[in-house]
């Protein structure tokens, strides 16, 4: 939220004049509007607080509208309940650059302000945006703040080999049944394209979790430091109303004692793995260690947690910014990053599906093996090509992805990994001798004039572009934290069996803590079923 | 109708006597309750997994099931009850003053399994208060199961507080007929009084009753209960505005029927055909009759919008309950006790007192049924209903099942232990109806001064 002018407000001086301009069309006192606006700004940065904010305007706010119903408020209070904490402690969050600031409680924050500065003067001229649209421009604009981890799913590139659901069940111990990540195909009223319809349904970790709002205890809550949406097993009394309230079906609760105890999870993570962590409790930014990852205790609730032991540094640094399921998919079509930062896989992907499909696909050969490679070969193309054991299409995507990269090698994901390996790969070609960028040359490679538009239609055509990009059940108001690529199930989709490859999950298996192979289990009422008292074996 | 008078001797003779029949149907709930508490604390000692619930979605199955269901039902019976009290009250409907206790002690007894239900469904019980009194502050913001707790415990302690001021009149007219071995209860509940609170207290009373009526639709039974499901956009077949009217119609219907149930019951006990009239039975039927027609009328509204050209997840999941036999079976019950209530208001012949009594039995087996179909089939076709390789199916266990016997039995146990402590019907009552029938007998109409005085 830094901007170079010396507006007060953090869009800039445009904003700034944009606003009084639309203040000074309505009848209302527009000196008025952009004091306030501008003392807004002051409470969520913590100059001011909120208490002071409301003193030294309500009566003029009384006296120029009649009423003071500031949006501010609910606002406020909408944020501090969503954040837990008390005002200061949120308006803490804004202090220095305002980086560290839970992205959900900043558009909450910004929206307030915005309003305040504007919201309140309902009427705007015609041809003005509304001020509801700028306010959401406003919150579309500030994003970049804070982490917020969550993945893109790249549908098409599923192959429903069911490979995240164990590699899941592996990494938090669960217990039969128990498919944090789960994978289903699925028939659909609109016409079949030949693809079969997949999809691959984690948690959402939603920006608006229904299942927080409704929890009794707060065990079900946000984490302030990068939005992941978890469960406190120490504080969860086994309602399971998050269940009911959650869209999606993606809890599972622990209706029995879990097959594995937590000490033998513990004693492997720390012993046989060596890890400082055990795996279940983690620590916050803010200090708290809670129980929070891996299979949940008896008579509570569970659901993906995205891995915060890995994203909290529990299991080194490498591990920070990949789940177990996004590593474990062979064709990469789960993309796991911080939605926030242009340059994680999650964004990179999701901004470019074809070039994203591109970057899984291709090896570009190493710097060094090139060099080695092109020693003493000609600078054509041709001999090019053939010292490095290319053909022209690997230069060709290569080069486009190249071309169509904003950010090239920027961000610490294995996309920009091999964003880098291609730039290097480039520029060695380059110094080499060979120039990309000659106009023959990229008409040789087909890739036109070389501008960004004739790459993306080659990438297109490689790797094709997407059925649609959609968030799941987006009219829930959730705002999920995956975006996916490929076909949105419409109401009529229907799961169809077996699912992938033609792989059951009773086909497939994982190994657990205590070196016990599970079988998998897609429907999970057949092994509850068996401890069921007087189970009648029909159903209402 | 009777020629008998009613009198203090009435409504005490409950008190310190013990019939075979009573003992023999205290021990039949006792052993009832007691063998759910021992399910019970096999289910604490397993998990809830000896219940017949799995998660919806790849689990395949309904995430809450029956002790949900007969949480609401236990629920509305309680509301019901205390809301016929308080109308009796404020609108003055004297013919119903005697069997007002008895509907809040209803209440009392409702809640109270309610509250149990609560306990006997979650995970994790033993957290119960540090989880959500600990965080109350920030919970009470936005989940609609902590409005849920807060309404219920307001309610018990608002009834709570209604019976014991009204008991207090009673009990100290009464003292010298009530048994010593009750003294110290006695002493307590009648802390204090002075025969000018009398008129204080009636005022009292009376606020708390304009309290009650206003709560209900508002909070109530037509509030913080259905928004446990209504305001849930994930399952059509509980979103909408319609759950607030209709759970507080099907909770009046439930709490006039099991005032019937347990009106007959005393009657019947302890001769008081005089004090509880066919007269009030008559009325109490008519009252049943309209809700149960509002309650229809709240599910044809639903089928209706759900039907014709609905959203496809609405159409699905009402497509789904109308089909489905245990609906079908609670509308018959409900529709059928209608056209008999009907019947009998254009020919009084056909009221009888069992046919009442069946009457009521039906309409709470209705509602019963369609709570538990209403709790289930959210589940079952939830808006993201793309989960068909693994369908959600449900069917209580036996646990569950006996969870229901359990709690009639507790809820029989609470009546069958207050009536031998405290008189059930109001003195009040006895002394409105004497003003009514007692008219040239001199000798209770010198009682009556006296009690008066
Ligand atoms: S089951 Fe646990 S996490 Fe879920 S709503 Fe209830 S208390 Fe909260």
């Amino acid at each position: 939220m830094s901007t170079d002018d010396e507006s007060f407000h953090p869009l800039g001086n445009e904003w700034e004049n944009e606003l009084e301009e639309m203040l000074d069309d309505t009848e209302y006192d527009s000196d008025l509007g952009m004091e306030m606006a501008q003392d807004a700004m002051r409470v969520t940065k913590g100059e001011l607080s909120e208490a002071e904010f409301h003193e030294m305007y309500h009566d003029d706010v009384m006296e120029e509208f009649g009423e003071d119903q500031r949006p501010t408020e609910a606002a406020y209070e909408e944020a501090q309940a969503a954040e837990e904490g008390t005002m200061s402690r949120m308006l803490s969050k804004f202090e220095g650059d305002g980086e560290e600031g839970r992205r959900d409680a900043m558009k909450k924050m910004g929206a307030g302000a915005a309003f305040v500065g504007l919201g309140a003067w309902g009427t705007v001229d015609d041809g003005e945006p509304e001020p509801q649209e700028q306010v959401a421009a406003a919150q579309e604009d500030d994003g970049g703040d804070g982490t917020q981890w969550g993945m893109t799913i790249d549908l098409e590139r599923c192959d429903g080999c069911l490979t995240c659901v164990t590699a899941c069940g592996n990494e938090n111990n669960l217990d039969q049944g128990v498919n944090w990540m789960y994978v289903l195909e699925f028939e659909d009223s609109t016409p079949q394209t030949g693809r079969p319809n997949r999809l691959v349904r984690p948690c959402q970790h939603c920006t608006d979790a229904p299942c927080e709002k409704v929890c009794p205890t707060t065990a079900r809550h946000t984490r302030d430091q990068d939005g992941l949406v978890l469960t406190d097993y120490d504080v969860c009394i086994g309602c399971r109303y998050c269940q009911v309230a959650c869209p999606y079906g993606v809890n599972y609760f622990q209706w029995d004692e879990p097959d594995i105890s937590t000490d033998q999870i513990e004693e492997y993570y720390t012993e046989e793995q060596g890890m400082d962590s055990d795996h279940m409790t983690t620590t916050y930014e803010n200090g708290e260690e809670r129980w929070v990852d891996s299979r949940a205790p008896r008579g509570t609730m569970s659901k993906c947690t995205m891995c915060p032991t890995r994203q909290d540094g529990e299991m080194g640094e490498d591990m920070v910014g990949t789940t177990a399921c996004e590593q474990a998919c062979p064709p990469g079509a789960i993309q796991f990053g911080d939605v926030n930062s242009d340059t994680s896989d999650a964004s990179k992907y999701a901004t470019n599906p074809s070039r994203g499909r591109a970057l899984q696909w291709l090896s570009p050969p190493s710097e060094s093996a090139l060099e080695e490679d092109l020693d003493g070969a000609d600078d054509d193309l041709e001999s090019v090509l053939e010292a490095a054991g290319l053909d022209v299409e690997d230069l060709m995507l290569m080069k486009a992805v190249g071309i169509t990269g904003e950010s090239m090698g920027e961000g610490d994901g294995d996309m920009a990994a091999t964003e880098t390996d291609i730039q290097a790969a480039l520029d060695v070609i380059e110094a080499h001798g060979l120039d990309l960028d000659d106009e023959d040359i990229l008409d040789e490679l087909g890739l036109g004039d070389g501008d960004a538009d004739d790459a993306q239609v080659v990438l297109d055509q490689q790797y094709g572009s997407p059925e649609s990009s959609f968030l799941l059940q987006e009219d829930m108001g959730t705002n999920p934290n995956i975006t996916y690529f490929g076909h949105e199930p419409g109401p009529n989709a229907e799961q169809t069996e077996p699912t992938g490859t033609g792989v059951e999950y009773a086909d497939l298996s994982y190994e657990r803590a205590d070196g016990e192979m599970v079988d998998m289990v897609d429907n999970r009422k057949e092994v509850l079923d068996e401890e069921t008292v007087g189970d009648a074996g029909v159903s209402l | 109708m009777s020629t008998k008078t009613p009198s203090e001797g009435d409504i005490i003779r409950p008190i310190g006597s013990f019939s075979k029949q009573f003992i023999a149907l205290f021990v039949a709930c006792a052993l009832v309750f007691g063998a759910f508490l021992v399910a019970w604390a096999y289910q604490l000692q397993q998990g809830m997994i000896v219940t017949g619930l799995s998660d919806w979605g790849s689990g395949g199955g309904a995430t809450w099931g029956l002790y949900i269901g007969a949480f609401i039902w236990w629920v509305g019976i309680a509301h019901g009850g205390i809301i016929l009290s308080a109308a009796v009250r404020l609108l003055g409907m004297d013919r119903y003053m005697p069997v007002a206790r008895l509907a809040e002690m209803l209440t009392l007894a409702g809640l109270s399994a309610a509250g149990f239900y609560i306990i006997v469904h979650m995970g994790r019980p033993d957290r119960m208060v540090t989880s959500i009194l600990g965080h109350y502050h920030i919970t009470v913001n936005n989940s609609p199961l902590v409005w849920d707790v807060t309404v219920i415990t307001a309610y018990f302690v608002l009834t709570a507080t209604y019976l014991a001021l009204t008991l207090r009149y009673d009990i100290t007219r009464l003292r010298d007929q009530l048994p010593d071995l009750f003294e110290p209860i006695y002493k307590m509940m009648t802390l204090g009084y002075t025969e000018e609170e009398d008129e204080i207290v009636e005022r009292m009373v009376w606020w708390l009753a304009l309290a009650i009526i206003i709560m209900a639709p508002l909070l109530l039974h037509g509030g913080v209960i259905p928004w446990l499901f209504a305001v849930l956009p994930g399952m059509p077949a509980w979103f909408g505005a319609v759950q607030g009217p209709q759970f507080l119609t099907i909770a009046l219907t439930s709490a006039i029927s099991g005032v019937i149930i347990v009106a007959y019951a005393f009657r019947r006990a302890y001769d008081w055909d005089h004090i509880m009239t066919d007269d009030v039975f008559r009325g109490l039927l008519l009252w049943l009759g309209f809700f149960c027609l509002l309650f229809l009328w709240l599910q044809l509204q639903q089928n209706v919008t759900g039907l014709f050209a609905a959203p496809v997840s609405t159409d699905v999941a009402q497509t789904a309950t109308i089909g489905h036999p245990v609906y079908i079976t609670a509308m018959v019950l409900v529709l059928g006790t209608l056209a008999y209530i009907f019947a009998q208001t254009i020919r009084p012949s056909l009221f009888t007192k069992p046919r009442a009594i069946v009457a009521a039995l039906a309409v709470l087996t209705g509602t019963l049924l369609e709570k538990l179909i209403f709790v289930v089939e959210g589940f079952l076709h939830p808006e993201f209903e793309i989960y068909a390789a693994t369908p959600g199916e449900y069917f209580p266990s036996a646990i569950e099942w006996l969870s229901l016997a359990g709690t009639i039995g507790m809820v029989v146990l609470f009546f069958l232990v207050v009536a031998k402590i405290v008189p059930v019907v109001e003195l009040h009552a006895i002394e409105h109806l004497r003003g009514d029938h007692g008219h040239g007998e001199d000798t209770e109409h010198a009682t009556e001064q006296e009690v008066k005085a």
